[in-house]
């Protein structure tokens, strides 16, 4: 149990360690209604250069008086350098997507094959593995991360990097503890006695059990990544030229939006990240799920 | 005095409940299992009745219904008369009053019935706290009678502090007894209380119970798939399958005169040592020709947690082609460990295994090695992935190995050398599409596939039920005489070694302590 | 504990605080190439300043004996000197301890009785209308970045209590009246910071009380005659609450710097605040110096989890 850095330091929650990876049931209604909201804002994202030129977002450029609430013309205001805030939302959708996916996947990729090396090595390597593991469980992802974007270049990949280079541990421990008690199981066992190699063992009974599980982890990491990325955009680490939800937050913060009670360029930023967050972790729980029921409570 | 007495009792388990994602999804919501189906029966005041069984016959539902412990998706029928009152109708406070102090249960599986993190002493008095009497008023009366009951049942009155994990299986039973035993009830119903534990531990703890059965005059319910076993326990016999009584009579009528064929069956599956009938000792001596293992002198250190315990001593032991040996000793003994050194499976500290007088090859050597000596681990249900099908699954050593010939061909002719057909039907099913006998033949045939020479068998039939397990002895007996196949048979079961092998090694504490012909090491010691 | 256990415990301790400081050195020193560089960023200076700099920094000097002066100025509890503030880092953060232990403390007791609660609950009556209701709660609180509820908090209530700092500004209240008005300053952030942390332990709650559900035990236990209020708190709790406590005692050193943001968003004169201070400046001996202090207390929180872990079950203890 360890705890992954986010803000308010929070772990996964409930994921637990599946004894065993069973076949997919069907996707339960919260996975469907995540999504469907998922692919909605994909949309917008992708749709994003075309609904609402760069141009009219470039605050040298823009005309329309500043913090304005919601109007016909602008469907939810304007924020401080008068820039349409649903424009500078769909923008964001971007940001915090590409950031979101990027580092989860690295996360995945980093922490599925050091948990993967940790739970099949023996000896030295597997120590030493392990205590890199243990280091990076323990060390708060999101002040590491925070670390991180503070001394490198500022832009997209380099709050990736930090973020994904902060949150692959809590992966690797549980797969590592997976790949270990699926090489004691019995039927590996057995595998192994009908003269399998390592690689046979790996690839078609390892892998494949640990499919679900990385599957339903990826998904939770996702909306955490992209709490994440909001925090440190929130903090000034960001790339200046590219919108972010978080970002926008922390316009409204810095010029008192929130204590002024200009409500329309507070609110919408938080309710997309809070929505696109529960989106992934609503999809990761249904994999979650579905993955223990398939198990016929084994 | 009081009685139990179940009135045309039916329980059935609901499938699930409404709002399930089965009913979701629009399908019928599955018809709920009937696991008891119009049972009466009488257990008199001072009697011992024994109730036979396999597991998933009912017999844990009965006993749970008498003191209404069932789950919620369970609907019971029939009248359940303890003392003459209904349990059914009783209030829940009256039915907390009579719990433990009309009837009391000795649960199976004791190391899942105590509370992990409360000490022995602390359940057993809460069963005390819970029910005030004249002998154990206050704290220290409570703690007094405790000790007097822990020493009723050949305990220390010292492990009442003591938490279940630091007890053994057969302490851990021990206090269950007494925690039974408690409020002075009238009836005590033992659900498979000694099944889990090895053989002269559960015969001392029959021994136990049933001396305070007799001392009290207590009415026991002892439940078991033993059929000998009960028998010597009880005065009456009650025999069930799929929720229904198909038998029962004095103990020794049902045992000598079966009238029900399914009684015979359970009777004739329990191994006795002695009992030459059930002995299947090999039909010509073994050929010599090849296919010889053999563990020199093999030492094994496992490390754990950062301590090293020495699993396997200085363990010599070998088997050829053509004969079963059987290695049998308590859990705990290091029989897995010096099976799995022998199969190369587990690193050796010091020692030899030698397959024809060669040491254990490494790399490509020791995939020819793994064709000719094949493995069956413990527990079928685990031995096979739950994600393939018996095609794959028995497959999977023909394609390590690229076996050439049809697939399908050289899959069903494993699968029939195992007894199982039809061939086409199971092909494709999953594992949890069938019975614990037949996922054990599916393992089984995934090791005939390659026609090995000697097969290392880990406990192959305990997790099976009497009836299969007779069925698992006699194939390995065939497979032995028909196609020379060499065994070393791991077991607990010394019924099963008395049954099956031709040769005997007896391993105690990690060393080998006795080999030698079944009838000079079972019957001579 | 074992003697041999709580040896190896201790060393694994120093290894990873000794894995702290040369991830801070990494961090601060070598990654950025030029520390200078980044330290400057964006402000117009001459190349004289930035040799100037690199030498009070000992930038000039090869990377081993800087890494020795580093160890060595660590182990003397030296951090270093503030940029910003022209001050030891050492003294800026002992100033700051109290502020964020208070606010945290303040969450955690929160967070962890409400959740402890809610988790209990949901799982013991599983799929009952409270059990989806709390465990909706849960997965939403977990979705919520906490500064945007801070931000929120702040818009909806900033008028009748205070926005920002601890103390208001130029009160010189004492006693009882100061403690109302820290009181009154702390309620907002620790809302907010507890209402994001509850989620994980009411999830923890929740499928550690399911997880004892099917134990034979609670059969055993009404089979004594006991009402289910009783199988629930004297069975279900003490085994249910062992997970949580050390979950607990795990998130110590990451809730303490997940406070960073909500900090910042009220201005809380704490450690958080502090880092989020040298982030802006920047301040690369400050942040590097708040950086050790939450990665130091995450590793020795960690420690402390598994010692407890290891007295409450009793299954764990002597080994």
């Amino acid at each position: 149990m360890g705890g992954e850095g986010r803000p308010g330091g929070r772990t996964r929650p409930g994921l637990r360690t599946a004894s065993s990876a069973g076949r997919r049931a069907g996707v339960p209604p919260n996975a469907a209604i995540g999504l469907g909201l998922l692919a909605c804002v994909t949309a917008i994202a992708l749709a994003a250069p075309a609904l609402v030129p760069a141009e009219t977002l470039d605050p040298t450029r823009v005309t329309a008086p500043v913090n304005q609430p919601p109007s016909w013309a602008h469907w939810l205001g304007t924020d401080p350098s008068g820039r349409d805030v649903a424009g500078l939302l769909a923008w964001g959708a971007r940001v915090s997507l590409l950031v979101g996916v990027a580092s989860s996947v690295l996360a995945v990729v980093l922490g599925t094959s050091v948990g993967l090396a940790a739970g099949h090595a023996r000896g030295w390597l597997e120590a030493a593995l392990l205590r890199v593991i243990d280091f990076f469980v323990v060390v708060p992802g999101l002040v590491l991360a925070l670390a991180l974007s503070a001394v490198l270049q500022p832009g997209v990949w380099t709050i990736v990097a930090a973020i994904g280079l902060t949150s692959w541990s809590t992966l690797a421990r549980v797969v590592r503890a997976q790949t270990m008690s699926i090489e004691a199981r019995p039927s590996v066992e057995r595998v192994r006695a009908l003269g399998a190699s390592g690689w046979h063992v790996l690839g078609r009974h390892v892998l494949p059990a640990l499919g679900p599980l990385v599957l339903a982890h990826a998904n939770l990491a996702v909306g955490m990544a992209i709490i994440m990325e909001s925090t440190l955009a929130f903090l000034g680490l960001s790339d200046p030229l590219a919108p972010s939800w978080g970002a926008m937050l922390r316009e409204a913060s810095e010029t008192g939006a929130a204590t002024a009670g200009f409500w329309w360029f507070v609110l919408p930023p938080g309710l997309a990240i809070v929505a696109v967050v529960l989106a992934f972790t609503l999809v990761g729980r249904g994999f979650e799920r579905s993955l223990t029921v398939g198990l016929g409570g084994r | 005095m009081a009685e139990l007495r179940w009135r045309d009792v039916s329980v059935e388990y609901r499938a699930g409940r409404p709002g399930t994602a089965r009913a979701r999804r629009g399908e019928p919501e599955a018809s709920g299992v009937l696991a008891v189906d119009g049972v009466s029966l009488r257990v008199p005041a001072g009697a011992t009745v024994g109730l036979a069984g396999e597991s998933g016959c009912g017999k844990t539902t009965l006993a749970l219904s008498a003191l209404r412990l069932l789950p919620r998706s369970a609907r019971v029928r029939g009248e359940i008369l303890l003392d003459g009152e209904n349990v059914r109708d009783l209030s829940f406070g009256r039915l907390r009053a009579v719990r433990w102090t009309s009837a009391s249960v000795v649960f199976q599986g004791a190391a899942s019935s105590l509370n992990p993190v409360r000490s022995v002493g602390w359940q057993i008095a809460e069963a005390l706290r819970l029910h005030p009497g004249a002998d154990w008023i206050g704290r220290r009366g409570r703690r007094a009678r405790v000790e007097k009951l822990l020493g009723s049942v050949g305990l220390s009155p010292a492990r009442a502090g003591a938490f279940p994990h630091e007890l053994s299986g057969g302490q851990r039973q021990r206090v269950l007894i007494a925690m039974a035993l408690a409020c002075d009830p009238q009836i005590v119903i033992a659900d498979e209380p000694t099944s889990a534990l090895d053989a002269d531990v559960a015969a001392r703890i029959q021994d136990t119970l049933g001396a305070l059965v007799r001392e009290r005059g207590l009415s026991l319910l002892l439940i078991s798939h033993d059929l000998p076993m009960l028998a010597r326990a009880c005065e009456r016999l009650v025999v069930m399958q799929a929720g229904r009584i198909v038998e029962e009579g004095p103990s020794a009528d049902v045992l000598e005169h079966a009238r029900h064929p399914y009684t015979r069956r359970l009777a004739a599956a329990s191994l006795a040592v002695g009992d030459r009938s059930v002995r299947r000792p090999r039909s010509r001596p073994p050929t010599g020709t090849g296919g010889r293992l053999e563990a020199s002198g093999v030492t094994v250190d496992l490390a754990g947690r950062g301590v090293r315990t020495r699993a396997v001593a200085e363990a010599s032991l070998a088997i050829e082609r053509g004969e079963i040996v059987a290695l049998v000793g308590p859990s705990g003994a290091g029989k897995t460990t010096l099976a799995r050194a022998m199969l190369g499976l587990q690193g050796v500290t010091s020692g030899k295994v030698l397959f024809d007088g060669r040491p254990l090859p490494r790399g490509a050597a020791l995939r020819a090695f793994r064709r000719r000596v094949q493995f069956v681990p413990q527990s079928p249900d685990a031995a096979l992935s739950p994600r393939q099908t018996v095609w794959d699954a028995v497959a999977e050593g023909l394609r390590i190995h690229r076996v050439p010939g049809d697939e399908r061909t050289l899959v069903e002719d494993a699968l029939r050398a195992a007894e199982l057909e039809p061939t086409e039907r199971l092909l494709g099913a999953l594992p949890s599409e069938l019975s614990g006998g037949q996922r054990q033949r599916v393992v089984i045939a995934g090791a005939l596939a390659l026609n090995p020479e000697l097969l290392v068998a880990d406990e192959p039939v305990s997790s099976l039920d009497a009836t299969v397990r007779a069925e698992i002895v006699a194939l390995l007996a065939h497979l032995r005489d028909a196609r020379g196949l060499g065994a070393l048979v791991i077991t607990h079961d010394r019924g099963l070694a008395w049954a099956l092998a031709d040769r005997i090694a007896v391993m105690r504490g990690g060393r080998i302590v006795g080999v030698g012909g079944v009838e000079d090491v079972l019957l001579g010691g | 504990m074992s003697v041999r256990r709580a040896a190896s415990r201790v060393v694994g301790t120093l290894v990873s605080l000794g894995m702290v400081a040369v991830l801070g050195f990494f961090l601060f020193r070598v990654l950025p190439g030029d520390p200078v560089l980044t330290l400057t960023r964006g402000r117009p200076v001459t190349p004289g300043e930035v040799a100037r700099l690199r030498h009070e920094f000992g930038l000039d000097r090869p990377l081993v004996t800087q890494f020795v002066d580093y160890a060595a100025s660590l182990l003397r509890g030296d951090l270093g000197r503030s940029y910003f503030y022209d001050q030891p880092v050492a003294r800026l953060i002992a100033e700051r301890v109290g502020p964020t232990l208070l606010l945290t403390g303040a969450a955690l007791v929160l967070s962890v009785s409400l959740g402890v609660w809610l988790g209990q609950w949901a799982g013991w009556r599983r799929g009952s209308a409270f059990d989806r209701a709390a465990t909706a709660a849960a997965v939403v609180g977990w979705s919520v970045p906490a500064f945007w509820l801070g931000l929120l908090l702040l818009m909806a209530f900033g008028g009748p209590l205070p926005t920002g700092g601890m103390v208001t500004p130029g009160s010189d209240a004492s006693g009882a009246a100061l403690a109302w008005d820290v009181a009154r300053h702390l309620v907002l952030p620790a809302l907010t910071l507890a209402a994001v942390q509850f989620a994980q332990y009411t999830l923890t709650m929740r499928a550690s009380v399911l997880g004892e559900l099917g134990e034979g035990y609670l059969t055993t236990a009404r089979a004594k005659g006991l009402p289910e209020d009783g199988v629930r708190a004297r069975h279900v709790l003490p085994n249910a609450l062992l997970p949580t406590v050390t979950l607990v005692f795990l998130m110590l050193g990451q809730v303490i710097g997940g406070a960073i943001a909500v900090e910042s968003v009220f201005s809380w004169p704490g450690l958080g605040y502090l880092a989020y201070q040298a982030l802006s400046a920047p301040d690369l001996p400050l942040l590097q110096g708040t950086f050790l202090v939450f990665s130091a207390t995450a590793v020795v929180s960690n420690a402390l989890a598994d010692v407890v872990y290891r007295l409450i079950d009793p299954r764990l203890r002597g080994t």
